[in-house]
């Protein structure tokens, strides 16, 4: 389990380091996809079995896909992947960066957070995450009432910031 | 300092300098904001699990709809500067008149 964390970590980095290093969009919004994925597999490793259901199904596939739909206005002729040098290069250095500040704390890594959610909770029916979830749904009405209101409030942001006719936020000249 | 803990941060650093040093693109620039959301809701989730305090897991579910609020009026900027600009490059953002 150690080595599986190990390589969803690891993917982790790697993944946003490729997110990073400026390839075309479409690219991109493919590594962030990847990072997504391994971020799932690190909330699993840890016990966070609900909080890795909602990164999955919420963020891949609600928000990621809205991302790679705009990726199609970003078109490009000749899309850079990490197959060019620039950005094989860029990837590369940032990697660099990472292992040297990893040499850095090498040695003195705290063994001990392996230890996964709920390890010591025998007999208990719930998971811990979805608990405090449901904690929030219980007792958090007014933060939840906020966080409808910065969505309806967003929605207008986005009608307000796409409307055409010159009469938008931006106006076609 | 764990490995998880030194995982997320170097992710948000990562995010952080792409965000500041490449900028070809306004999609791309909005992807590593993606980047860097994704690994806060990351180590909100570690701090919940790692700790036990189950309480907190309500934070990044929380995080999880500013960051779609943030991620949907990024991605109307973009709609907005593709129609007026017809690119989204960002060279193509200073010019006085399109």
């Amino acid at each position: 389990m150690v080595y599986v964390m190990f390589m969803f970590l690891f993917g982790l980095v790697l993944g946003l380091a490729a997110v990073a290093s400026n390839p075309s969009p479409y690219f991109a919004a493919l590594g962030l996809v990847a990072v997504a994925g391994m971020g799932c597999g690190v909330l699993v490793g840890h016990g966070g079995s609900f909080l890795s259901l909602v990164l999955f199904l919420i963020y891949l596939g609600g928000m990621l896909v809205v991302f790679a739909y705009s990726a199609a206005l970003a078109a490009e002729p000749y899309p850079e992947g990490w197959g060019s040098w620039p950005v094989l290069g860029v990837m590369m250095a940032y990697m660099v960066g990472v292992c040297a500040a990893a040499g850095l704390f090498w040695g003195g890594w705290y063994k001990g957070a392996w230890v996964s959610a709920d390890e010591f909770a025998e007999f208990s029916v719930f998971r811990g995450d979805i608990g405090g979830v449901a904690l929030m749904y219980s007792v958090g009405g007014g933060v939840l009432a906020m966080g409808a209101w910065v969505l309806l409030l967003t929605l207008f942001v986005v009608l307000e910031l796409t409307r055409g006719l010159s009469r938008g936020a931006l106006r076609a000249v | 300092m764990t490995p998880t803990h030194f995982a997320f941060s170097s992710t948000f650093l990562l995010g952080l300098a792409g965000l500041a040093f490449h900028r070809t693109h306004l999609l791309s620039a909005l992807l590593c904001l993606e980047g860097m959301m994704l690994s806060l809701f990351i180590a909100l989730s570690l701090w919940t699990l790692q700790l036990n305090s189950v309480s907190f897991s309500a934070s990044p579910m929380l995080l999880l709809a500013f960051s779609a609020c943030e991620a949907s009026a990024g991605l109307a900027l973009l709609v907005a500067t593709a129609r007026t600009h017809g690119t989204d490059r960002l060279q193509s953002l200073n010019l006085l008149q399109c």
